[in-house]
């Protein structure tokens, strides 16, 4: 037999493709950049787009009167090499950044892509590898990154948070943040606040222990860690069984970026539901903080105050979506919450104090919260194999998908789902990694519509509604041109009249949306950026879909060129 | 491989270690079981082969006691050629491995974890040209929740 032809050395895969390998430097986006990101327009700095979580930009040059001519610009298809987790259950849910011309976003599995933002063209790529049977309750996705300090922060599945160097994508810093065994995952996007990356923790289908971590911007090593379940002893331990261990797997997970407000130097968090999600005879009580609304000292990771919006949860309505602020006109610091359980919370943001508490979705059957804010469950899985149905379904009136405030006509884009459930309780004793739920649940396959409602946080009015046929599973966009932007479940990016809702432009991207678009400008062009691929939990959202077109493309739309 | 001794269920199931047997292809992680090997400085090393005609890897599952650096050698001892697509934290690395050739692949995963790999030329990952890579362990204490020990399943 001959010798054996020698192969050489495995290389990188992406040294065979048309990547360039690096992107230009930018200038340094640090915490004073990002805390006055509203002054520079052209950029999108922060998940966000600003601390304050309102996903508005002043850029007007796509306006009412032009957005019918709205086209393509570039299309970015992500893709996928070989076997990844949740390979049927993908979904690109990021809401890319932008900094000076370079666009920053991560994809399904472990991708982070540095692109040009006029072009498309791919700069440099990262890819963490993933396991293959990491825990996940709702997919293989990521919703983002944080970029500062001449870095990129991104998590991952398997529970590491990672830097890499913004202008070659090689790695810098990688930290252990939890632990896979235990079911814990990250699919968060980071929030860089001062010289900490925040990250929150996923897994609340497996009953882990929901925390906030903060890490060291250059060295990665861990500043704090908030647990939003208390241990025995402490502060709100008092609203879990004394006698047992529900509160070692109590859930109250974080996997949805804060808003944070620099004066009070406070994050706001909001948590995941209770676990196990729908039996709660295993956990009497009020089961804080989970399902709340937690103000976190940034410097110390103290929690400050907490609103519980669905005390002792049954339904699984986690609290995680955004905390969007504003300001009142009478200038009091408030806080816009729209909640899973269909109702919408708007508060003091200096001490939790309740303002305002009204539905914003039409079915509502779990239960009854007063104005006053005094909650009524009336319909929950109780009976060990009965099953109960209600309304809104675990995904909620509104899931993590993001609504958005434009100054300019003082209304919340709130993206809405009209999906109802039924939860048959089926105890079962807790084992790590498994998922630990307490109910079979199967989410209504008709019966179901959307809309994207313009809401009035001060007076609590619904202005107009844009109703739909499918459920809204996306985030919401208000721009300067007096516009909002909302994906569909069935493909269909479409621009809305900000004051009145009337629909006047949109464009079929071939696969559901499921993420937070952007926007930005290079060379004075102003670009609308979404990523597309229907996926993660859609059998929780909209199973009424779970046979549409999967996807992983990013669509850049801009006016035609003169 | 188990013996049919004629009975003809049981020469189903053993087909399904073959080619175009019981199925077209080999059943993905039908292969054998191997360790890969710790040095004195903590670097694991490990071979897989490819053997004649069967398109699959071999051992098709590796088992490392802890996640971080491995070198890989990688021989192709079939007459067709195929290559490896392999897990890498930064990127997936490739290795282009024509009909009797040899080569290696220095990777670096998380542990623990079960991450895959593949030929990807035709369809050899269809075929059985998928292996898997498992990583045993546990996290670093510190990333470890703040409770007593859990039971598991």
């Amino acid at each position: 037999m001959t010798d054996y032809v020698d192969a050489g050395q495995a290389i990188p895969l992406s040294t065979l493709s048309n990547i360039k390998g690096s992107a230009p430097a930018t200038g340094n986006v640090d915490y004073d950049r990002i805390l006055d990101a509203r002054s520079e327009p052209q950029n999108w700095l922060t998940y966000y787009g600003t601390y304050d979580g309102q996903r508005y930009s002043s850029l007007d040059q796509i306006n009412k009167e032009n957005v019918r001519r709205l086209s393509p610009a570039w299309v970015f298809q992500a893709g996928a090499v070989g076997m990844q987790s949740g390979s049927s259950t993908y979904s690109f849910e990021a809401s890319p950044l932008v900094v000076e011309g370079v666009m920053y976003v991560s994809g399904p599995d472990g991708r982070c892509f540095a692109l040009d933002a006029k072009t498309g063209a791919e700069l440099w790529r990262y890819k963490h590898a993933s396991p293959y049977d990491v825990s996940l309750c709702c997919g293989n996705v990521n919703r983002g990154v944080a970029v500062g300090h001449g870095k990129v922060y991104m998590a991952t599945l398997n529970a590491h948070v990672i830097a890499l160097d913004a202008t070659t994508g090689e790695k810098v810093w990688d930290t252990v943040a939890g632990d896979v065994r235990a079911g814990e995952s990250r699919t968060v996007a980071p929030l860089l606040v001062k010289d900490l990356v925040i990250v929150g923790s996923s897994g609340g289908e497996f009953g882990t222990r929901g925390c906030l971590d903060a890490f060291d911007a250059q060295t990665g090593e861990r500043r704090w860690r908030c647990y939003m379940i208390p241990k025995p002893g402490e502060p709100g331990s008092e609203t879990w069984p004394d006698d047992g261990e529900a509160w070692q797997r109590g859930g109250a997970n974080c996997w949805v970026t804060p808003t944070y407000d620099p004066e009070l130097e406070l994050l706001y968090q909001g948590t995941g539901n209770p676990a196990p999600d729908f039996d709660g005879g295993v956990r009497p009580g009020d089961n804080l903080y989970t399902d709340s609304i937690v103000a976190v000292d940034v410097n110390t990771g103290e929690i400050r105050w907490h609103y519980q919006c669905t005390p002792h949860d049954l339904w699984d309505y986690d609290s995680t979506m955004e905390n969007l602020l504003f300001d009142a006109p009478d200038g009091r610091k408030l806080l816009a919450h729209a909640d899973k359980n269909g109702y919408f919370f708007v508060l003091d943001r200096t001490n939790g104090e309740l303002v305002r508490v009204f539905p914003f979705v039409d079915r509502i059957t779990w239960g009854e919260i007063t104005p006053d804010g005094k909650v009524t469950p009336k319909v929950y899985p109780d009976e060990e194999g009965v099953p109960v149905h209600f309304w809104p379904g675990p995904a909620g009136g509104k899931e993590w998908t993001h609504m958005a405030y434009s100054p300019q006509t003082g209304l919340i884009y709130v993206p809405v789902q009209e999906v109802g459930a039924t939860a048959t309780r089926r105890r079962r004793e807790f084992k790590e990694s498994i998922p630990y739920w307490g109910a079979g649940v199967a989410v209504d396959l008709e019966d179901y519509y959307g809309y994207v409602a313009a809401i009035d946080p001060v007076s609590g009015e619904e202005k107009w509604r844009w109703r739909n046929e499918y459920p809204m599973c996306a985030s919401t966009l208000a721009t300067g041109g007096g516009l909002v932007f909302q994906g569909t479940p069935s493909g269909e990016f479409v621009a809305l009249d900000a004051e009145t809702g009337e629909k006047l432009w949109e464009f079929q991207c071939g696969s559901g949306h499921h993420s937070s678009p952007s926007t930005y400008s290079v060379d004075g062009r102003q670009y609308i950026a979404v990523p597309t691929g229907w996926g993660g939990w859609v059998e929780g959202f909209l199973p009424g879909l779970l046979g549409a077109a999967a996807g992983d493309s990013l669509f850049v739309f801009a006016l035609p060129e003169e | 491989m188990t013996t049919t001794s004629g009975d003809p269920s049981a020469r189903l199931a053993d087909g399904l270690h073959r080619q175009n047997s019981t199925g077209l292809g080999r059943l993905l992680g039908s292969g054998g079981v191997g360790h890969a090997e710790e040095g004195p400085d903590g670097k694991l090393t490990a071979t897989i082969r490819i053997p004649e005609d069967e398109l699959c890897f071999e051992p098709g599952t590796l088992i490392l006691p802890h996640g971080g650096d491995i070198e890989l050698t990688l021989i192709n001892d079939d007459k067709n050629t195929h290559c490896a697509v392999l897990p890498n934290n930064g990127d997936n690395k490739i290795i282009w491995l024509v009909n009797h050739s040899k080569g290696t692949a220095s990777i670096t995963l998380d542990g623990p974890g079960t991450y895959y790999y593949g030929s990807t030329t035709g369809n050899d990952e269809g075929r059985g040209l998928v292996g898997a890579i498992v990583i045993a362990g546990e996290v670093p204490d510190e990333a470890k929740l703040d409770r007593p020990p859990q039971p598991r399943p």
